[in-house]
């Protein structure tokens, strides 16, 4: 944990305010200093109730593989991903699969570690790596999701995958224009620099009358306040930002599912190509959740995803089933070939991130947690090849992978969950 | 002679359960019971249903005796008898009564050692309190935002609890699913947007501290509503408090100002942080403000400055309930209490009423509880109560995405251009609630939630239930719901109605697991637990099914054959079946409709046999102490925003207890709830519960 108060980091030794590594250098020694200093990025795609397994994981002969008719919209860049086979996660009995599979995705406890509650939840690896870089950037992470639903169907185990603790959700954006507003935007923020400072000082005070648990939890209201602290002091910076950045603000209408998808993709990929943050989640649907979604250009009704994947022993199941993953590997597909065209010195800013798509159910209709539909894209900065169809032996923990992503970034750990060690063939 | 590790493993625990009993002489039997009839399958051989006795045996300091929870389970499933299953070796009639008095004596004792009242974790407040407490504070006609959740719009204004009467008819809207949800925020604050609704626990309520967490963008929407509500332009017209708060006196001259700014912060601080505000946390207030007039801001400008912070501090924002000291369960302080009063009944900040007998130290005596209690259930804020609570016990929310197939259930659907836009299901969903209402306000037995003599139907649903093939006056905005007369037993109530056997239906077919899961959750609090993680699959079609031959129960008793799901589907699937004459749109059916026969017969808590769901509703109410127990249940985990445990046992045995002397009359249960040992204590020494 990083041991400077947050207020020394934002105002810096000498009281002038922090300066972003990327806004204010020049264009052309940004663009020499790129290639050496360029930051990674790490990204997650996350679909829900897992993939028809047998349209997904690729044959492999000896060297060539070729890609299924699900995996195809990755064609043209086969070449900077790898597809990773035989992972594969326990499942810790007494809670929902679905729940367990979305919220313990990423969780860094192993199973039955967590006395207290029925979910093997502790904090995510997107906020353990941001503990470790997020201070470089305005916001630690970027938690999106794309579930559009409105009626309150499922509780927060199905509908999120970034926590910052047990029982401590990290809620995310469902709205364009909230996320384009958080990003970029200065409006009324001015408005609440005098606040802070009085709220704080309240929240000191009301610290001292709580309890050891409740204080560790009460911390949320401390982060929560000085991140909009931070936010205010970028203000400047962040009017330049927006001058350069060509999007304008999204309006708070209802978009079709792909539109929607893509969008929250864009901002996604200007946040981190703006060095808005380095972290960010997105899950592109809710677990289990039953009430039908129209997928526009794929159906012409909608579907329920969950209720397909329980029926797919029928061929036209299957078949509609295959279409859905299709759909969502084609808009991870779209914004893999958005990052590749962002230049960063010799890169991209593909090359410079680590964008996973995964599942936490290897199969939706046996709800099994093993064979995981994993597929990484970029390499960290040319960390590690790509190009690759990975088979791990049968059983290889999911959290080896995490565990490797850690080390990537710089963190020193021997374990991650359940982990065995790293993940060897990823060879970072 | 050796004795196998085995018994070694079990007679050193025994001792220690020996220990923890206070009848040394009848305990011999429990542990000999246990080896004998249980443990085989409880940790010995294997480990059924997660539940490992040898462990628990073993488990330091007290062995079995310090895990209350498991006991009390013991309890159930015995008295119950769900164990030992069917086809293992039975105890007796006298054996097993000796048991199950020996673990109540384990269990009694356990609670007078322990303090053991489970935590409850410091909370936001959510989005309906957010929006009731700022509406208090400042006196607001209308809501801040719009609050789609708060299904029951009362139009014609029936809800008046004091006159503990409802009206021969009443006018209602439907917020989630009528015209309104299209129209938008017509009857709210201008300039005002709200954050997204709050997820409720899975079998819980969304007052949970695990689903309240705060984030930088939520923090944001806080600090933006505080300055979006005061700064809209209909707020001054809006707000009864406007002049008491932000206008200065009339020619009051402006060195007079600063000292009156600073009382009317410590009057509005009080009521906002619930409790006489500090000398300090005043004066950080009133520098806000001072600083501004100093400047020569107004004084309503200035005023706003102050409150809009006030509206931000965590002090505003948090519901806390226990100071963070060590120790047994001990009483809350009076202001804790105020809190977790109007919390209860109003879903927000205390009024000055409350405020003030705390301030006297009054509020923990009885008496005075009892008559706050009176007085709160007499006002028309307890709507509030009727919003958030009934709603959720009854998931209620599950209407709203009800799909019936608009092509088998094609009437199902009405209104509009295209004959599509509006669902029956806005009307079926009133229905429910308006009973909750009425006997609450009217303080009738609960045992009218299950079968009542009366309810309220639109004419829109009059016919529907009739199979009538016109709609009739199938109003969208101001709905006409008539008081009338129950007559056949197989309608009316909580259970049987449209809405509960709609939104516990698939788009072509009933779903009798779902409909047992939701009576087993709500009427009796005992959810299933989770599926395991391979379920085999059942046709979404059963017209499908009686093609074969084969209805829908046929069908899953094939599937039930594996004794892993027996265990659970035992005990929900009569459920489910008693209701299955009603289709997947809450209409009655004789047959299927293929004419194969329908199977509504069962056995509750393999006591009551019934044939059909007239018979199971009598055995309902034969179990009334059951239902009135996990009512009463219901209503405590709501009350304190958390799970319940062995902790609360003995609060909710009185609660039972003193409402059957006065036939469970919901007001008297209210009441008790607030009278227990469980809402007026609290304990930062026990463990969290999620």
């Amino acid at each position: 944990m990083n041991q400077l108060s947050r207020r020394s980091f934002l105002y810096g030794a000498g009281g002038g305010v922090m300066a972003l590594p990327w806004l204010n250098l020049t264009h052309a020694a940004a663009a020499e200093s790129a290639e050496a200093a360029a930051p990674i990025r790490m990204a997650f795609y996350y679909v829900p109730i897992g993939v028809v397994r047998s349209a997904f994981f690729p044959a492999a002969d000896k060297s060539e593989y070729k890609l299924t008719p699900t995996l195809k919209p990755l064609e043209a860049f086969k070449h900077k991903t790898n597809f990773i086979t035989g992972l594969d996660r326990t499942i810790q009995s007494g809670t929902d699969v679905h729940a367990q599979c979305g919220s313990c995705f990423l969780t860094s406890a192993a199973p039955d570690e967590v006395k207290g509650s029925a979910y093997p939840l502790s904090r995510t690896l997107d906020h353990i790596i941001a503990d470790h870089i997020g201070e470089r950037t305005p916001f630690r992470t970027l938690e999106l999701s794309c579930n559009s639903h409105k009626d309150n169907k499922e509780s927060i185990y199905f509908d999120n995958i970034s926590w910052y603790g047990t029982g401590h959700v990290a809620p995310s954006f469902r709205n364009p224009r909230q996320v384009y507003r958080r990003l970029f935007g200065t409006r009324g923020l001015k408005n609440y620099r005098d606040i802070t400072d009085l709220v704080l000082e309240d929240a000191k005070s009301f610290q001292r009358e709580l309890g050891v648990e409740d204080k560790r939890k009460f911390a949320e209201y401390f982060e929560s306040v000085r991140s909009i602290e931070k936010q205010i002091d970028k203000v400047e910076q962040k009017k330049n930002l927006i001058a350069k950045v060509e999007m304008i603000e999204p309006d708070d209408v209802p978009l079709p599912r792909r539109k929607y998808i893509r969008l929250m993709g864009d901002l996604m990929i200007l946040a981190l190509q703006n060095n808005l943050t380095h972290v960010a989640t997105m899950m592109v649907g809710p677990e289990r959740w039953n009430t039908p979604t129209m997928y526009e250009g794929v159906f012409d009704k909608p579907m329920s995803h969950h209720q397909l994947s329980h029926a797919q022993g029928r061929q036209p199941v299957r078949q509609n089933l295959e279409k859905i993953d299709h759909f969502h590997v084609q808009q991870y597909a779209y914004m893999i070939q958005k990052m590749d065209s962002i230049k960063e010195g010799s890169r991209s800013l593909l090359d410079n991130t680590v964008f996973t798509f995964g599942s936490g159910l290897g199969d939706g209709s046996t709800h099994q947690y093993s064979e995981l539909p994993i597929v990484t894209a970029g390499s960290g900065g040319g960390r590690f090849q790509t190009g690759r169809l990975i088979k791990c032996n049968q059983g290889t923990p999911l959290a080896n992978l995490w565990l490797s992503y850690t080390q990537l970034m710089g963190i020193k750990r021997d374990r991650f969950a359940d982990s065995t060690g790293l993940l060897k063939e990823l060879d970072v | 002679m050796r004795l196998s590790r085995l018994s070694l493993v079990i007679l050193l625990p025994t001792i220690l359960l020996l220990a923890a009993c206070q009848d040394a002489g009848a305990v011999e039997t429990l542990p000999a019971a246990l080896r004998q009839h249980c443990l085989r399958c409880h940790g010995a051989k294997k480990v059924s249903g997660k539940v490992n006795l040898v462990k628990s045996l073993a488990a330091k300091p007290g062995g079995l005796a310090s895990d209350l929870d498991l006991i009390e389970k013991m309890i159930e499933v015995l008295s119950d008898g769900e164990m030992p299953p069917e086809d293992e070796k039975q105890p007796t009639k006298a054996e097993r009564d000796r048991w199950i008095a020996e673990l109540k004596r384990v269990l009694k004792h356990g609670l007078a050692n322990q303090p053991c009242l489970a935590r409850v974790p410091i909370r936001r407040m959510n989005r309906f309190e957010y929006n009731n407490a700022v509406k208090d504070l400042f006196e607001l006609q209308r809501d801040p935002f719009a609050l789609p959740e708060r299904i029951v719009r009362d139009i014609g204004g029936y809800f008046k609890p004091a006159t503990g009467k409802v009206p021969p008819f009443v006018i209602v809207g439907n917020r989630a699913m009528g015209k309104s949800q299209f129209i938008g925020t017509g009857n709210t604050l201008p300039g005002v947007s709200a954050f997204p609704k709050d997820n409720r626990a899975e079998h819980g309520f969304d007052n949970r501290g695990d689903h309240l967490s705060m984030s930088p963008v939520l923090m944001e929407s806080f600090f933006s509503l505080s300055q979006s509500i005061l700064n809209s332009p209909k707020f001054p017209l809006h707000a009864r408090a406007w002049k008491t708060i932000f206008v200065a006196p009339d020619g009051m001259p402006s060195a007079q100002q600063r000292a009156e700014g600073k009382r009317r912060l410590r009057v509005f601080l009080r009521r906002a942080f619930r409790k006489d505000a500090s000398k300090e946390t005043v004066a950080r207030y009133h520098q806000r403000f001072s600083q501004r007039l100093d400047d020569g801001t107004s004084f309503t400008e200035s005023m706003k400055a102050a409150i809009s912070a006030a509206l931000v501090s965590p002090r505003f924002l948090y519901v806390y309930s226990g100071s963070g000291s060590q120790g047994d369960a001990k009483s809350l302080d009076d202001f804790e209490l105020a809190s977790r009063l109007s919390f209860f009944l109003w879903n927000s900040i205390p009024d000055v009423t409350l405020l003030d007998l705390a301030s006297q130290g009054k509020l923990s005596d009885p008496k005075v509880l009892r008559e706050q209690a009176a007085r709160m259930l007499n006002h028309p804020r307890l709507k509030n109560f009727c919003d958030s609570f009934a709603t959720q016990w009854l998931q209620l929310d599950l209407m709203v995405s009800a799909v019936p197939s608009d092509q088998r259930f094609r009437d199902y659907y009405f209104g509009g251009a295209t004959g599509k836009i509006y669902k029956v299901g806005m009307h079926m969903a009133i229905e429910p609630l308006l009973l909750f209402e009425t006997v609450l306000i009217e303080d009738r037995p609960i045992t009218d939630l299950i079968a009542p003599d009366f309810s309220y139907q639109s004419d829109l649903l009059r016919r529907w239930y009739r199979h009538d093939k016109k709609k009739g006056r199938a109003e969208v905005v101001g709905i006409r719901f008539n008081r009338v007369p129950i007559k056949q037993p197989r309608w009316g109530g909580v259970i049987t109605n449209a809405a509960v056997m709609t939104m516990t239906s698939s788009p072509l077919r009933t779903k009798p697991i779902t409909r047992g899961a939701w009576l087993a959750s709500t009427i009796f609090n005992d959810p299933p637990a989770p599926p395991p993680a391979s379920v085999p699959k059942l046709e979404d079609d059963d017209a499908k099914l009686q093609k074969e031959g084969l209805t829908l129960r046929d069908k899953l008793k094939q599937h039930v054959t594996n004794p892993e799901c027996a265990s659970c589907h035992k005990k929900i699937d009569p459920l489910g079946f008693a209701l299955e004459n009603y289709d997947a749109v809450g209409r009655w059916r004789e047959t299927y409709r293929t004419n194969l026969p329908i199977d509504s017969s069962g056995t509750l808590f393999n006591k009551h046999a019934f044939q059909d769901v007239i018979d199971f509703k009598d055995a309902m109410i034969a179990e009334k102490d059951r239902f009135a127990r996990a009512f009463a249940s219901h209503l405590l985990s709501f009350a304190l925003g958390r799970k319940l445990d062995a902790g609360d046992g003995p609060s909710l045995d009185r609660i039972v207890a003193n409402s059957a002397k006065d036939d469970y009359r919901f007001r008297t249960m209210v009441r008790e709830v607030i009278l227990s040992q469980s809402f007026t204590h609290s304990s930062s020494n026990g463990v969290e519960s999620h």
